[in-house]
């Protein structure tokens, strides 16, 4: 826990590889040990559940039983179910089974450009309309991946909101690596929420002035890869296996939870050039960093 | 005038309600419960990311009335969801308009309406009667401000100004809709007030009376109010469906000062006028329903049906269809559009007035604006977007063409002098209309 300026406190901890914060108005320390608990503790039960790196996790239960049809928990279904959704309405865009292309693809900097024929190879592993789920029956086939991690932190985030929701009226803020939620303005005015931004090579922040409400950024940061002078994103088109091109360097969208905000600002970057045009259409609150 | 710029549509829907609702479900309580983001006002000054539209119509009337017309529309959208839109237009009609008088074998001397004869004119045989000076300039400002009373529910209260040298309009709306269904459903609720003032040259004249004897009363209002109950429904994703009903009704003094009725005998000569004598209460009716379909990235079609009937016997029907094709990477766009309008006669309308009825007819009017007719509009628009200019680093600039051609469909059985001269000329018009948006 630690003071933050004048007026805030901060309960800080990490979780799925991002600096976490609860924030609260001071003045509040009793209360702010245990509410701090109470959202670290749904942030690890989450990054336990549906980490793709640990071997406890769901995803790795689903992966072990590839090729047979398998029942899976309420909560697992109703995150497949919205996976599903989400690939419908963005036409492939947001894929949760594009996971796999990282074995082609490996964003460290390098000039290390896969082959055509690696990532060929890999494309019939991936689409959402090739596994079987007829919720809460999941049948993945032989070779695919499932890969919660796009949309977990902002899921982590709301579920973290509404438990504290229901115990809390007064001024919160839910903050996981950058995507975040608010639940109303503090007493002496709106909370004030620095957004960093890959600027070019250096790392700029912009202040929002967030009343209620959720903010979400994505970003092609500093994952990429270059070769004979051109820069491979780290954002895959799941529909053809390669980077998006042009895609903004950061996109925040404004939405009334952090799943919608997030979603947005990731199909946006999907969208590459045409993001700008995408979040118009949308009519959404954005930022958006060419 | 018959060609007016339709207001623009509100965006098709969009995959951010499909994304809305899937986000309900997976979040359930959580997603419902939260309010939109709402970010405070202080993160652009009150006078900066303004739109703004604008554009410049010119119309022409076959023979008759030219109007030229700029419109300019400035909006923003505040970072907390409200809205407000502001408008002005001017407008400066010329040329000659038909006074209602019937078209004769001999000439027609008619005073000016202020009674002065400098100012009168005469129509030479067989040709329409038309007032030559007419002129008019008309300045008009509108507001409105939409504000997000909760995450479903919205306010929108507006209010127009219209002046002319002879005629003052005020009115005031407000509405509120409620959206419901996550948001698939829109359920709103209108209401209007207006004020007219009619200070006609020389004054009003009273309804039915002899043009000769020039009896004129001092000014003359009306007053409307109506209530209008919408629903608009997305039906997939690519569809969008709206329905509204409407009333209005409007009391005073409804008759157009400058239209006459000419009174002729059994043999078709023109034996004197009578000014209009209209009721002075109008209700209408009104239903409406419109389909928007997006059928891929570049095509999307808008099919829309308008009902409505009033107690002075008009009823009428409008269809139009509405293409928007995008182009090169959607950077053009090409709109054609064709509507079709039929109405009947008002039960009052009459194109003249046989001198042995003169005394017994009780409302009379030959505006062909209450006739039977049907008329056709065929209007294309072509918009280019221009990048990396304007407030949102885009601006467009279009042109529309809109040509309007109204048939009159009832004949009365004509006497014998009358014969041979054409009583019910159609009316041809043509828009122009360059506008650009930053």
């Amino acid at each position: 826990m630690e003071a933050r300026g004048e007026n805030l406190l901060a309960v800080c901890f990490t979780a799925m590889a991002s600096p976490c914060e609860l924030l609260l108005p001071s003045g509040e320390e009793k209360a702010a040990l245990n509410l701090g608990m109470l959202v670290a503790q749904e942030a690890r039960r989450i990054e336990k559940k549906f980490s793709r790196y640990r071997d406890d996790s769901v995803t790795a239960w689903i992966h072990e039983n590839r090729g047979v049809r398998i029942e899976v928990d309420a909560e697992t279904a109703s995150l497949i179910d919205f996976a599903r959704q989400c690939f419908d309405l963005s036409e492939g865009l947001f894929d949760v089974t594009s996971g796999v292309l990282r074995h082609a693809w490996r964003f460290d900097g390098s000039d290390r450009v896969p082959e055509a024929d690696a990532i060929r190879r890999l494309m019939p592993l991936v689409g959402f309309d090739k596994l079987r789920w007829q919720s809460p029956h999941l049948y993945l086939p032989a070779g695919m991946e499932l890969d919660f991690g796009g949309v977990g932190k902002e899921y982590a985030v709301d579920r973290a909101y509404d438990l504290l929701a229901a115990c809390r009226s007064a001024a919160f803020l839910i903050n996981f690596g950058g995507d975040l939620r608010a639940n109303r303005s503090l007493s002496h005015g709106p909370w004030q929420v620095g957004i960093e931004r890959p600027d070019a090579d250096r790392q700029a922040t912009m202040i929002l002035d967030l009343e209620h409400g959720a903010l979400a950024t994505s970003g092609d940061s500093r994952r990429y890869l270059m070769k004979d002078g051109v820069r491979y994103g780290h954002i895959l088109d799941p529909r053809t296996g390669w980077p998006v091109a042009h895609a903004p360097r950061s996109v925040t969208v404004a939405a009334s939870s952090c799943t919608e905000a997030g979603l947005l600002s990731t199909l946006a970057l999907l969208h590459g050039a045409r993001a700008r045009e995408f979040l118009e259409e949308q009519s959404v609150r954005y930022w958006l960093l060419e | 005038m018959q060609l007016k710029p339709r207001g623009r549509l509100p965006a098709a829907a969009s995959a951010r309600r499909q994304l809305m609702a899937a986000s309900c479900a997976l979040l359930g309580a959580s997603a419902v419960r939260g309010q939109e983001a709402r970010m405070a006002p202080a993160d652009s000054g009150f006078l900066e990311d303004w739109s703004v539209d604008s554009a410049l119509a010119y119309y022409h009337e076959n023979g008759r009335i030219q109007a030229v017309e700029p419109v300019v529309n400035v909006s923003k959208l505040f970072a907390d969801g409200q809205a407000l839109d502001l408008n002005a237009t001017f407008d400066s009609l010329s040329g000659s308009s038909p006074n209602g008088a019937l078209t004769s074998r001999m000439a027609q001397t008619f005073a000016s309406p202020s009674g002065k004869t400098s100012h009168g004119y005469t129509t030479a045989p067989g040709q329409l009667p038309v007032d030559p000076h007419y002129q008019d300039d008309r300045i008009a400002m509108g507001a409105n401000w939409t504000v997000p009373l909760t995450r479903v529910d919205q306010l929108s209260v507006g209010g127009k100004l219209s002046d002319e040298h002879d005629f003052f309009s005020a009115t005031v709306n407000a509405s509120i809709a409620h959206d419901f269904n996550e948001k698939n459903t829109t359920l709103s609720f209108g209401i209007n007030d207006e004020y007219d003032a009619l200070q006609p040259i020389g004054g009003a004249p009273v309804p039915g009376s002899d043009y000769a004897l020039f009896e004129k009363t001092g000014h003359k209002s009306k007053n409307g109010a109506g209530v209008l109950l919408g629903l608009t429904q997305v039906m997939t994703r690519n569809w969008l469906s709206e329905f509204n009903v409407s009333v209005d009704r409007f009391k005073g003094y409804l008759n157009d000062p400058y239209k006459i009725t000419s009174i002729i005998d059994s043999a078709g000569n023109t034996t004197g006028y009578e000014f209009e004598s209209r009721p002075d209460q109008r209700t209408r009716k009104s239903a409406y329903w419109e389909n928007r379909v997006a059928w891929n990235q570049q095509l999307s079609t808008g099919l829309s049906l308008r009902y409505m009937r009033d107690d002075w016997g008009v009823r009428s029907d409008t269809a139009q269809l509405h293409l928007h094709w995008s182009l090169f990477n959607r950077d053009r766009y090409v709109e054609p559009t064709v509507r079709w309008y039929r109405q009947t006669a008002a039960n009052f309308y009459t194109p003249f007035i046989l001198n042995t009825n003169a005394a017994t007819t009780a409302y009379q009017s030959s505006d062909s604006r209450l006739g039977a007719f049907h008329a056709l509009t065929y209007g294309l628009k072509y918009a280019q977007k221009v990048h990396g200019s304007g407030s949102r680093g885009e601006s467009e600039f279009s042109v529309r063409v809109e040509y309007y051609q109204q048939t009159f469909n009832e004949r009365l059985a004509t006497p014998a002098a009358l014969q041979g001269l054409d009583l019910y000329p159609g009316l041809k018009a043509v828009l122009v209309q360059v506008g650009w948006r930053f």
